[in-house]
């Protein structure tokens, strides 16, 4: 008997090396194509997916070449959802939901816009810290052209 | 990511490729700046057009190099931003930090 199988998500893991983010950039690259996107959206996703990468990989793993980033990426009518989980302890998520790097004293910050770029472009960006588990980036972006 | 620079016009082209996402990234770029700064030009326009995209490690590098450039009494600009690119200094804001051209020939012209 098989197992139940969900035939709309696909799931890859990557080592914790940016130069991965090249494949998954490329899977982004295949999963729009399904969705009936135009451009904007279609990079929208492609840039927050790589921030969240690029995120797990840097903060959550610190670049340990042997924990791995996980992207699953779901297809429902109404939305497309992508998770991406890494190792890590997680971090102080109200800290950074709060800050806004566009302020004229933060404009040249040399970090701190990731999650603020993710949360931009995706019509919701969660986050999920389980001790010991690792942390989970929940992005969503709907599949109905925006307003 | 490569990296390349020549002097065109008495302006120090850099010329990107590839995917700027930090890492080694920033050493290449933050030298090729201070060799440019140290004796060849302190305008110095950075051509995008063969970078595929960046990320927000990236543009902490481009960041860096507006200070560094500005600090040292110089101006730096930007030629040939994809339209990832200029989606991702939209929201960022960067837009109003960095001068942009659809041309490279536009970007050194604008030095004169």
């Amino acid at each position: 008997m098989s197992e139940d199988v969900n035939t709309n998500q696909v799931c890859i893991s990557i080592p914790s090396r940016m130069e991965w983010l090249s494949i998954i950039d490329k899977v982004v690259e295949g999963v729009v194509e399904l969705l009936d996107l135009d451009e904007d959206n279609a990079n929208a996703i492609a840039i927050s997916v790589v921030e969240a990468g690029t995120n797990a990989i840097q903060h959550g793993n610190q670049f340990d070449e042997s924990q791995l980033v996980e992207f699953c990426f779901s297809l429902d009518p109404d939305n497309l959802q992508v998770i991406v989980h890494d190792q890590g302890p997680g971090f102080d998520v109200e800290k950074v939901l709060s800050s806004d790097p566009t302020t004229p004293e933060s404009l040249l910050a040399p970090r701190g816009r990731g999650i603020f770029i993710m949360r931009s472009l995706m019509d919701d960006v969660q986050f999920r810290i389980e001790e010991g588990e690792g942390c989970w980036a929940v992005l969503t972006k709907s599949r109905q052209p925006s307003e | 990511m490569k990296a390349s620079k020549r002097l065109e016009g008495g302006v120090t082209v850099l010329s990107l490729s590839g995917k700027l996402m930090g890492g080694p990234d920033a050493d290449v770029i933050r030298d090729l700046i201070k060799e440019s700064l140290e004796g060849e030009s302190k305008n110095i326009l950075v051509d995008l057009g063969d970078v595929s995209w960046v990320n927000s490690t990236g543009l902490g590098i481009l960041i860096a190099s507006h200070v560094t450039v500005t600090n040292g009494g110089g101006s730096i600009k930007l030629s040939r931003v994809s339209k990832r690119i200029h989606q991702i200094f939209m929201v960022t804001k960067l837009h109003t930090v960095f001068e942009t051209f659809e041309t490279k020939e536009e970007a050194l012209a604008s030095f004169a």
